[in-house]
């Protein structure tokens, strides 16, 4: 039975050693020997307590210590997965555990003799714990102080004062129950102590421990006094408890808190029990393998969540296995408890195997966020010397008090408190694995999609992204390194608030963010195929490569307008919809994210922002524009344009007019004042439908984040001032493709920013391709508005707005395009920008009109 | 190359883990199924002792796998003599026999003539002295 552990520990630090290998895809054969260390000392230990106790308790129950040994294996193995340095630690641990093991074991009447001084292990247990309060540190430097410092080893003195606190109260139970005790003098003293251990525990913030003190002691007053409905405190104390505490603790209180959704508050109080979550869902069934996981994502994963870490690496198999063994132990220690030849053995064998049972479903079902997270350990497996060496001790009074077995049949009375309890105990196990399986299959795929998940940078490194290239054939964004070291690098960083960035530290926007799914070798894969990596690899497949619609040549020239001035400029073709360029200025530099982040978040002028998707601008008076149509179907309107009217018109506008030779008239240049006249000329009703028909009031379909459109107004609130329209916000997409429905004869086109992904065949496959046009105007009012806005022997149009940003900050708007006379692919343009600009109309034209087609 | 080795790996373990577990949980189940609680536990062949205190000889019959013996109230045989210990010492079954084993006691505990120092097998009808006390033992076989 044992060798049937050694070489499950055996086989898993193999696989430990491979993962490396395994994860860099290497071609040859690559072995970590380091994790053989721990194995050997492991089964060293191991081997020697096995020697001892064969000698000593031939007659023990041979099960406990098999099963005892696969916990602290695995739970050794996988500290020294996360941390090297402290899966050494860990390993002295057990060293010095089986010394003190086979040491207790030689004593010959250890359990009499403890039995004897039950007076003696309180007191010195209720020191220890009051000395943490003088001289009590934190191996990590912050928290709660519950460890000794000694001869500069840590013990947290609460750990064997769980045992000997169970020690008391089985040698007290047995020595003064009797049936005709009043529960003042039987009960009454153990109470005080309990209550007295409970509040010095609590004083120490240490309410783990504090809570498994009560439900340790409720569970074996229940047994003794054979009392089952006492059971029923523990629910009714949790509760009050958990009130009382709600209110008066801060911790408490965030617990709960986060207990109940830890989704509310997940990368801040609650990104443990987030990770966590997350951590087992990523395990799914099979576990990501040992060593291929990132367990390390949940903070202290080596101790109180090293439940979450198995799970992860060995899925939900192997976190049952885990479950199933503790489970194993408790039941043959109340079989012991039940066997025993006396009182005092009964009760402790039974405290014993409750205190294992308490401690591992606090922290599991703590782990898994079925109860408020209380941080004890994992009993055997997790990383903490002074737990260990209790819990082995324990071991070993269970094994020697299983040969110390009578064959008398207990009465029911006694007996059925404890098969009670036994079949409670299964129960709650049952339910946390079916809690483990619902978080690892049907709740797995949401839980692996929250944005809170950073696996995904993990993947990353280790297997290649997909690459991004411009329409034109120029690599926009590659991957450099090899496997393990792989990074992603920007070759045009002007284009860095489109295509966004996937790194580690700050996560992923943009292009990277939206088309994950076929940079990372999700979509366009056949399931098969990914799963096979995945199970092998615990890696998706190398993703596949983008073709964005951007024309690099007319990318620099819209980045060249732009310069070091603040706005956007977004070019697209008015008949398809592909973008061919997007500027954003100013703007970030993918490649140097870590050095600039916090300036780039704290600069006034916002470089992050996507200005071109993701700026809101008041449509000023471009209104008229948007208002042409509703003025010409309004029969009350007037001629609105004489020259007579131009006088009236504001000095800004007149004088824009007359420095700008351009321009023919008030709309075209943009003023104010025109689009005011416009916009009271127009028929509310449909202009209201017309700015709805125009995409205003909705996002545009790009694959890119995109500000929020604003919301509709009222009919009698646009009816009583229809000047409102001036104030929407939009963004330049949205107006750009009202340039190119204008363009396109009334026919508005989807935006299309991505062309096609790149198939494992290595054929480019279209993304999107069929998607329809949108008919926002009549063929003959889009001409109609084109003639009104083109100058002279120009095969353009186009109309400047103004507008003011918060009352201070004027904004330049242009939208524009080409018109039936010009002979290549159709344009539309709209440029924002955030100052007065009047020489707009000349950058244009050196934008769009020595441009020759891109197809 | 690698990784299929580490898959193969990680099947054997699983394995392994279970097949553990399942014969664990085997044993477990045989164990609160059997007719008697005790399923995993082996029998013991039953042990009587007999001793002569105060003119009144006392027989006395024991069916558990450990007998403490001594002039403490709580021994399971006691012997009312000044000259034997509070826990004098102790008969236990291990290895298919019975065992006995001196607790440190004052006087000593004796087989025949034999002073016990350490751990010895027992037989039917042997008698062991402490310190003035005797006591006889009486082991009935196991039925086949």
């Amino acid at each position: 039975m044992l060798l049937m552990v050694c070489v499950a520990i055996g086989l898993l630090a193999a696989a430990l050693s491979l993962a490396e290998g395994i994860r860099t895809h290497a071609e040859k054969l690559i072995i970590t020997w380091h994790y053989f260390i721990p194995y050997a000392i492991w089964l060293l230990c191991t081997l020697l307590i096995q020697r001892n106790i064969g000698r000593k308790l031939p007659n023990r129950d041979p099960w406990i210590f098999p099963a005892t040994a696969l916990l602290i294996g695995i739970g050794l193995l996988t500290i020294w997965r996360l941390s090297p340095d402290l899966g050494l630690r860990q390993s002295f641990w057990y060293l010095i555990g089986s010394g003190l093991f086979i040491y207790a074991l030689s004593l010959p009447e250890l359990i009499q003799t403890i039995r004897n001084y039950k007076y003696v292990w309180l007191l010195l247990g209720l020191i220890l714990i009051i000395l943490t309060f003088f001289i009590g540190v934190n191996p990590m430097g912050i928290g709660q102080k519950l460890w000794l410092k000694v001869f500069g080893i840590y013990i947290q003195p609460s750990e064997p004062l769980k045992l000997l606190l169970i020690i008391y109260l089985a040698a007290f139970f047995a020595d003064q129950l009797r049936p005709n005790m009043t529960w003042i003098n039987s009960v009454f003293p153990t109470l005080i102590v309990v209550v007295f251990a409970g509040l010095l525990l609590i004083a120490q913030r240490d309410l783990g421990t504090a809570s498994i003190f009560i439900c340790l002691y409720v569970l074996m007053l229940s047994v003794t006094t054979q009392k089952r409905r006492l059971l029923w405190i523990i629910p009714s104390l949790a509760l009050i408890a958990g009130l009382i505490g709600y209110f008066a603790f801060d911790v408490v209180k965030t617990r709960v808190d986060i207990w109940l959704n830890p989704w509310l508050d997940a990368s801040g109080s609650a990104w443990q029990l987030a990770q966590a979550q997350i951590a087992i869902a990523s395990g799914g069934i099979t576990g990501t393998g040992p060593g291929l996981g990132s367990p390390q994502f949940v903070p202290i994963a080596f101790s109180d969540f090293i439940f979450t870490a198995i799970g992860e690496e060995l899925g939900l198999i192997g976190a049952s296995a885990v479950l199933i063994c503790l489970l194993f132990i408790i039941l043959r220690g109340i079989h012991i408890a039940l066997c025993s030849k006396s009182t005092f053995g009964r009760y402790l064998a039974f405290g014993i195997s409750a205190f294992v049972a308490l401690q591992s479903f606090f922290i599991v079902s703590g782990n898994l966020g079925l109860i408020p997270l209380t941080g004890v350990t994992l009993p055997f497996a997790s990383y903490g010397g002074s737990s260990l060496v209790t819990n082995l001790i324990a071991i070993m009074l269970l094994l020697k008090m299983s040969t110390q077995t009578s064959t008398q049949e207990l009465p029911d009375r006694v007996r059925s408190p404890y098969n009670w309890v036994a079949s409670l105990i299964s129960i709650i196990f049952i339910l946390t694995i079916a809690w483990n399986g619902y978080l690892a299959f049907p709740h797995q795929q949401e839980l692996i999609d929250k944005a809170e998940n950073p696996r995904w940078a993990v993947y990353d490194r280790y297997s290649p992204r997909g690459e991004i290239y411009a329409l034109s054939g120029e690599k926009l964004v590659e991957t450099v390194g090899e496997s393990g070291t792989y990074e992603r690098r920007t070759n045009v960083p002007s284009l860095s608030n489109t295509l966004g960035y996937a790194h580690p530290l700050f996560g992923q926007a943009g292009i990277e963010q939206s088309q994950y799914s076929f940079l990372r070798g999700y979509a366009g894969i056949g399931w098969k195929d990914r799963w096979w990596h995945e199970t092998l690899y615990n890696q998706p497949l190398p993703g596949l490569d983008l073709k964005l619609n951007i024309n690099l040549a007319m990318q620099k020239k819209a980045d060249n307008l732009l310069a070091d001035r603040t706005g956007a400029v977004l070019i697209m073709n008015a008949r398809t919809g592909e973008v061919y360029a997007i500027a954003s200025h100013p703007y970030y530099d993918a490649n140097l994210l870590q050095e600039n982040w916090q300036s780039l978040l704290e600069r006034s002028d916002a470089p992050l922002l996507n200005r071109a998707t993701q700026a809101s601008y008041p449509i000023g008076s471009l209104a008229t524009t948007l208002a042409f149509e509703s003025v010409w179907s309004n029969q009350n309107s007037v001629q609105l344009f004489t020259p007579e009217v131009l006088t009236r018109y504001d000095s800004a506008c007149y004088e824009t007019i007359k420095a700008n030779q351009l321009a023919l008239n008030g709309i075209q240049a943009g003023c104010m004042s025109t689009a005011f006249d416009y916009l009271n000329a127009a028929d509310p009703k449909s202009l209201l439908q017309k700015l709805s028909d125009f995409g205003i009031f909705s996002a545009p379909d790009l694959v890119i984040q995109c500000s929020q459109p604003p919301l509709a107004p009222e009919l009698d609130e646009l009816n009583r001032n229809p000047e409102l329209v001036a104030q929407l916000q939009v963004n330049p997409a949205q107006m750009a493709l009202v340039a190119a429905a204008i363009t396109n004869n009334g026919l508005m086109p989807p935006p299309a920013l991505v062309n096609a992904y790149l198939n494992p065949d290595g054929k480019w496959v279209e993304i999107n391709a069929a998607r329809p046009d949108t008919e926002v105007m009549a063929q003959s009012v889009a001409r109609r508005i084109r003639n009104e806005l083109a100058p002279t022997n120009q095969a353009i149009w186009y109309q400047v707005g103004h507008a003011t940003i918060n009352e201070t900050q004027p904004l330049t708007w242009l939208i524009g395009g080409t018109t039936s006379e010009w002979s290549g692919t159709p344009l539309a343009i709209v440029i924002a920008l955030e100052e007065n600009a009047p020489d707009l109309p000349q950058n244009l034209g050196e934008i769009l009109l020595d441009y020759s087609s891109p197809e | 190359m690698n990784a299929v080795i580490g898959l193969i790996l990680r099947i054997l373990l699983f394995v392994g883990l279970y097949a553990f577990l399942g014969m664990a949980v085997w044993l477990l189940w045989k164990s609160i199924t059997g007719a008697k609680l005790r399923g995993g536990m082996i029998a013991i062949p039953t042990l009587t002792l007999t001793t002569t205190i105060d003119g009144e000889q006392i027989i006395q019959t024991y069916t558990s796998s450990e007998v403490s013996i001594g002039r403490n109230p709580d021994s399971d045989l006691i012997l009312k003599d000044d000259t034997v210990s509070g826990r004098h010492g102790r008969l236990s079954y291990q290895l298919n026999q019975w065992w006995y084993e001196d607790l440190k006691s004052t006087n000593g505990s004796w087989l025949e003539d034999l002073k016990i120092e350490e751990p010895i097998v027992v037989k039917d009808n042997d008698s062991i002295y402490c310190g003035d006390a005797v006591f006889k033992i009486y082991i009935k076989p196991l039925e086949k």
